[in-house]
């Protein structure tokens, strides 16, 4: 190997690792600024810098359709280095559920939950609903719970009106759970959406 | 300052034998197989846009579209496939197969470098489509099959130098992803005094130990959280010496084990062991069982030859 190759691969080197470290220090602001861990104003600072400056060399203060940035999105899509790595922490969080009210015109009501048939795509369902859970931008919010929604009306075609409860996990510790406290749900969103038989289309309504 | 030059680049291209590539290859081979045979059932429902859907794949993709044009995605895929009149369902279940193919072909190691190109570029696009669903699993097996993709696979003409700089690549990279992964949990209090252990172990859907066991072993809960916390952390520092390499491997190969088994989490559990091993075990396999592994498929291969004929 020539040491002109040795050159080139080490540049390579040094750029991939540059966005590798750009991604997890993003992740690791992030995660951390973001959760409810003691921190004081100077730290709090730190890692909003931090997370500037990492946002900055992976071009996400340019606008959306700039080559430079989509280039960088896509490798790290292409290279699997776009997530960052703090998984579960600082704490691990609380799982999101997704219930389903069921409204049939005689005023029955029934219950539903969203499912899957293996458990591998059991987690990834999972994984959705946590997803769900940070998406603030209300519309794309509502278009995923909507898909979910028809997944169900789908298997209940006379529903007129499923409600779509959206909930996250409040997990005990072992010692409350040694004092008989369990794992309960606290409601998120409610959106409801109606069903008309004849049309089949429906109004989301949320309430939040 | 030369010296220190020279061992810079002792250290970025030292000469391997290339078995660490094989290593991934096969268990990246295993990882494909086991992943696209545990979602065989939910596939449509997970990649389809019409019939019976959770999520519309149009949606993940318009989200992903808005990133950047240039990520792989299905959508590329069925486009292509109604060019030359096949449906998307066809083209769904030709992706299914071409990719439980690619890690029965990574497996026995036919055609290794097409290979790796093809299973790399149609998993990014299962990953990406269904980024909605994606979790740490699709990332390291990306990681994995970029690395595989790009790395050279052992031969007579190989450069023994760019085999392990390749390896020094996913070793750093490693590094790189239980610091971080550490260094976050050491700021979460819980973790500490055993609390995310519980929750991690409780939290649906890994609950797979009931609470009512586990809760007996809550003693141990504050060691294992400031091991998986030290174990992380540290792994920059310790698997480089030598002294401690086995044993921060066998720490590491024991949590992602014990992920697999007490979480559920296989597929992960699979990855991130075939990852280590890959980047720092080859030497933990003594060389007798990989000559004797090698005679054992060239018999099997002149064997089947002999039938053949």
């Amino acid at each position: 190997m020539s040491f002109r190759q040795k050159r080139i691969w080490t540049a390579g080197l040094a750029l991939h690792f540059f966005l590798v470290l750009s991604f997890s220090l993003q992740d690791f602001a992030a995660t951390v600024s973001s959760a409810a861990t003691p921190s004081t104003t100077k730290v709090e600072i730190f890692l909003e810098r931090l997370e500037s400056i990492a946002s900055t060399g992976l071009g996400q203060h340019l606008s959306v359709d700039n080559p430079f940035r989509q280039f960088i999105t896509a490798y790290g899509d292409c290279t699997g280095i776009e997530a960052g790595y703090s998984y579960f922490a600082p704490a691990v969080p609380g799982n999101s559920k997704l219930g389903f009210e069921l409204h049939y015109p005689d005023g029955r009501v029934d219950y539903d939950i969203p499912v899957v048939a293996g458990a591998a795509a059991g987690y990834r369902l999972a994984t959705l609903l946590d997803h769900l859970r940070t998406v603030h931008y209300v519309r794309l919010r509502e278009a995923l719970l909507q898909t979910l929604v028809k997944s169900i009306h789908r298997e209940h075609p006379d529903a007129v009106l499923i409600r779509a409860v959206f909930g996250v996990a409040e997990l005990t510790t072992p010692a409350e759970y040694d004092a008989g406290k369990r794992t309960s749900y606290r409601a998120l969103y409610v959106y409801d959406f109606r069903f008309r038989p004849a049309t089949r289309s429906h109004t989301p309504g949320p309430k939040e | 300052m030369n010296a220190a030059l020279a061992g810079f680049w002792k250290f970025l291209f030292p000469r391997d034998s290339g078995r660490w590539v094989e290593l991934l290859r096969i268990g990246l081979g295993l990882q494909l197989i086991i992943y696209t045979w545990s979602l065989r059932r939910d596939w449509r429902e997970l990649f389809g846009t019409s019939g019976p859907l959770l999520v519309n794949r149009a949606l993940a993709e318009a989200v992903l579209g808005g990133a950047s044009f240039f990520t792989p995605r299905i959508g590329w895929l069925v486009s292509l496939g109604k060019s030359f009149g096949i449906s998307e369902g066809a083209t769904l279940l030709l992706l299914w197969l071409s990719l439980f193919s690619l890690g029965v072909l990574f497996l026995i190691g036919w055609s290794k470098r097409l290979t790796a190109i093809a299973a790399w570029f149609l998993y990014v696009c299962t990953a990406k489509s269904g980024t909605l669903f994606s979790y740490g699993i699709d990332n390291f097996t990306i990681i994995g099959l970029f690395y595989v993709m790009i790395a050279p696979f052992p031969g007579p003409r190989t450069s023994p130098e760019r085999l392990g700089f390749h390896r020094r690549v996913l070793q750093l990279h490693l590094c790189i992803i239980y610091f971080f992964g550490g260094l976050s949990k050491c700021l979460g209090a819980e973790w500490w005094n055993g609390t995310s252990i519980w929750r991690a172990l409780t939290r649906p859907p890994f609950d797979l130990i009931p609470p009512d066991l586990l809760i007996r072993f809550e003693f141990l809960f504050p060691f294992l959280g400031i091991a998986v916390c030290l174990l992380e952390t540290s792994y920059p520092i310790f698997i480089w010496l030598g002294k401690t390499r086995a044993i921060w491997l066998s720490g590491i190969l024991l949590i992602h084990l014990s992920i697999g088994l007490t979480m559920g989490l296989h597929l992960f559990a699979l990855i991130m062991i075939v990852l280590n091993l890959a980047a720092f075990g080859p030497e933990f396999f003594p060389d007798r069982l990989v000559v004797s592994g090698r005679r054992w498929l060239a018999r099997r291969h002149s064997i089947s030859r002999q039938e053949t004929r």
